[in-house]
């Protein structure tokens, strides 16, 4: 019965990949692609996010900086030294990871609020950075004519190759993350978050466990970041704002903890809203640029809601659903045995 | 550099230093009562600031009805936080709490842009007149408002803590809340207290600054953040201290401005806030801290 559930579980993500990868097949609506390439940047980073937060239990703020940080390493040294497209990745996932570790090293040791303030501190200081750091960044002008990604000579030049690129990656960073939180350190986490006391007790040591998360979630952003770049070609200050850090947090909140689906779930949903007309063609445009002008409210209120009336949020409904269909199936065979599988779904 | 001039650096460091202050106090404030981090602190200094202008403009009252209107406005929307959005989730733990006032920093921002524009807009001076001279430097009549109001919110609170029983209450609850509500004292009324208390004096220091720098939807975050890097730098949950720490961020923010660059002035104080986190989380005056359990 486990095996067939995880069996099922395992068909269920390989199909939702394949449809992902498909999809530029069955359209060639470029809008449409390019707002769901943003939600592949975006599916990347909350993929680090819930490792963080789902798992480790840590509250970050400075994501959005993390992003930025890849934005205009890879931005500033393709566009300004002529690197290869490769060498500006690398060194985007490296300064934002080296950032990450600076930041948590020595505020992972402290209590949970200190950690989130540290990071907004940290986001700060780099959106005055990004705005006056003028020669590398172009201030608010921002860092124009960024190349389009290419690898071994194959140029990402069109919608769909971007598609492809964004979303490969963040199969590759889902799977990557999904096989850590199984992992060992990935169960460690999932200890410290029930107690870290507890944890202590079992010989696990909280601050490497943590550390080891937040350097991973901000490597990943920077990754976005990077991609980003030359996906849009063009960065400015404002992307990188602490509004988008909230943004990113109330997709997490939303997703639910000790969960991957959930978040990304989320993530396209909270992505979608301010582009909602890609997905319903017929939508007036005074809705959308409703929804456009309101997200950061809907995002406020998506956080208080959820913490407030859901605090499992979307995987923790699901678990909540399953749970009931496991009581009402309770009369016949395997019934008890659907119910254990719930800790390893999603 | 000139002793007038460094005297002027001084003067406008202990006019931002009392504003650092007193939003300082705001985040001391919950923090005894509550044990958590306030998020929305610096909204609340917003929303002083930008309902007073918009009272004044809209209802065309005279200026210190318009800026008790903010202040007043703002001290509900306070209340109404804790009240709506925190209380019911009072058991949930810190983390849920902390990610709430995340969320309601997120949403009254929003919608302060919404609902008052997103203009940089200023009040006018309360008293207006030359700048007062001394020893060569000059002292904006505005600031001894700033001065004058932060002296006043110590006073008071100095009165509240120490020789009311409400004040007792609030010492009590920040020891622990559960011997608190043994003794009879009412523990909700006291957070819902503390935050409409600091709404109140985050509002009056957006109102008193709002004339001599502009004031707009989006100036919370960094002002929040100052306002808990002066509050750890003197140690967290000491309202004494949260003063004192105020006026040495802003002394410091000041004196590097004169000596080091203008342009890095935010960044100074937020690189500040992070060395003091991470060397000396206590603060420097406090007593090294024990957590909760």
């Amino acid at each position: 019965m486990r095996d067939r559930s995880r069996q099922i579980a395992w068909v269920l993500v390989v199909l939702t990949a394949v449809a992902v990868l498909a999809l530029p097949l069955l359209t060639s609506d470029r809008y449409l692609l390019k707002v769901l390439t943003y939600v592949g940047l975006n599916a990347i980073i909350v993929t680090g996010l819930a490792l963080l937060f789902g798992y480790a239990g840590q509250i970050s703020l400075g994501h959005a900086a993390f992003f930025g940080i890849g934005a205009y390493a890879s931005g500033y040294v393709t566009t300004r030294l002529g690197w290869p497209f490769l060498a500006g990745l690398l060194l985007a996932v490296t300064m934002s990871a080296a950032g990450g570790l600076l930041l948590a090293l020595p505020s992972l040791r402290l209590k949970g609020h200190y950690l989130a303030m540290a990071t907004l501190g940290f986001s700060e200081i780099a959106s005055i950075l990004f705005v006056e750091a003028k020669p590398i960044t172009g201030g608010n002008d921002g860092l124009s004519g960024i190349p389009y990604a290419s690898v071994a000579g194959f140029r990402f030049a069109t919608p769909a190759a971007n598609y492809w690129l964004v979303w490969g990656v963040a199969i590759a960073a889902v799977i990557a993350v999904s096989g850590v939180v199984r992992s060992r350190p990935g169960r460690a986490m999932a200890a410290l978050h029930g107690s870290e006391l507890g944890a202590s007790a079992c010989g696990i040591d909280p601050a490497r466990v943590k550390t080891a998360a937040f350097v991973v979630s901000a490597g990943l952003a920077g990754l976005a970041g990077c991609l980003y770049a030359h996906v849009l070609g063009f960065v400015s200050p404002s992307t990188f704002a602490l509004d988008t850090s909230i943004i990113l947090v109330a997709m997490v909140v939303l997703g639910g903890s000790r969960s991957l689906a959930g978040p990304l779930a989320a993530a396209a949903v909270l992505t979608l809203i301010p582009f909602a007309d890609s997905i319903l063609p017929g939508l007036p445009a005074s809705a959308v640029a409703f929804l456009q002008d309101w997200k950061g409210d809907i995002s406020g209120v998506v956080i208080i809601a959820v913490m407030l009336f859901a605090p499992g949020g979307i995987a923790g409904a699901v678990r909540a659903a399953r749970r009931r269909a496991g009581a009402i199936g309770g009369r016949g065979p395997g019934a008890s045995q659907r119910t254990a599988d719930e800790g390893s779904a999603t | 550099m000139h002793a007038a001039e460094l005297l002027q650096f001084a003067i406008a460091g202990l006019k931002n230093g009392s504003i650092y202050a007193l939003v300082a106090l705001g985040f001391t404030i919950v923090y005894a009562a509550t044990g958590i981090i306030n998020f929305a602190q610096g909204e609340f200094y917003m929303l002083g600031g930008m309902v007073s202008v918009f009272v004044l403009s809209a209802l065309r009252v005279p200026l210190p009805l318009a800026v008790a209107g903010g202040v007043a406005a703002t001290v509900v929307v306070g209340a109404l936080v804790e009240r709506l959005a925190l209380r019911p989730r009072r058991d949930a733990g810190q983390l849920a709490l902390i990610i709430i006032t995340i969320g309601v920093s997120l949403l009254l921002r929003s919608l302060a842009r919404h609902g008052l524009g997103s203009n940089e807009l200023a009040l006018p001076v309360f008293t207006p007149g030359p700048s007062i001279s001394l020893w060569g430097a000059a002292i904006e009549r505005q600031a001894l408002w700033v001065w004058g109001i932060t002296a006043m919110a110590v006073v008071g609170l100095w009165l509240l803590y120490e020789k009311t029983s409400f004040g007792r209450a609030m010492k009590a609850c920040s020891i622990s809340h559960d011997a608190a509500r043994l003794m009879g004292i009412d523990t909700a009324k006291v957070v819902a207290l503390a935050f409409a208390l600091a709404a109140g004096l985050g509002a009056i220091a957006g109102a008193a600054v709002a004339p001599l720098t502009q004031t707009a939807f989006d100036v919370g975050a960094r002002m929040g953040l100052k306002g808990f890097a002066a509050a750890i730098l003197g140690g967290l949950g000491d309202f004494r201290a949260a003063v004192a720490g105020g006026l040495a961020l802003g002394l410091v923010e000041s004196l590097s401005v004169a000596y080091i660059s203008s342009t890095y002035k935010d960044a100074i104080a937020l690189v500040l806030l992070l060395l003091v986190l991470f060397v000396r989380p206590q603060g420097l005056f406090g007593r090294s801290a024990r957590e909760k359990v």
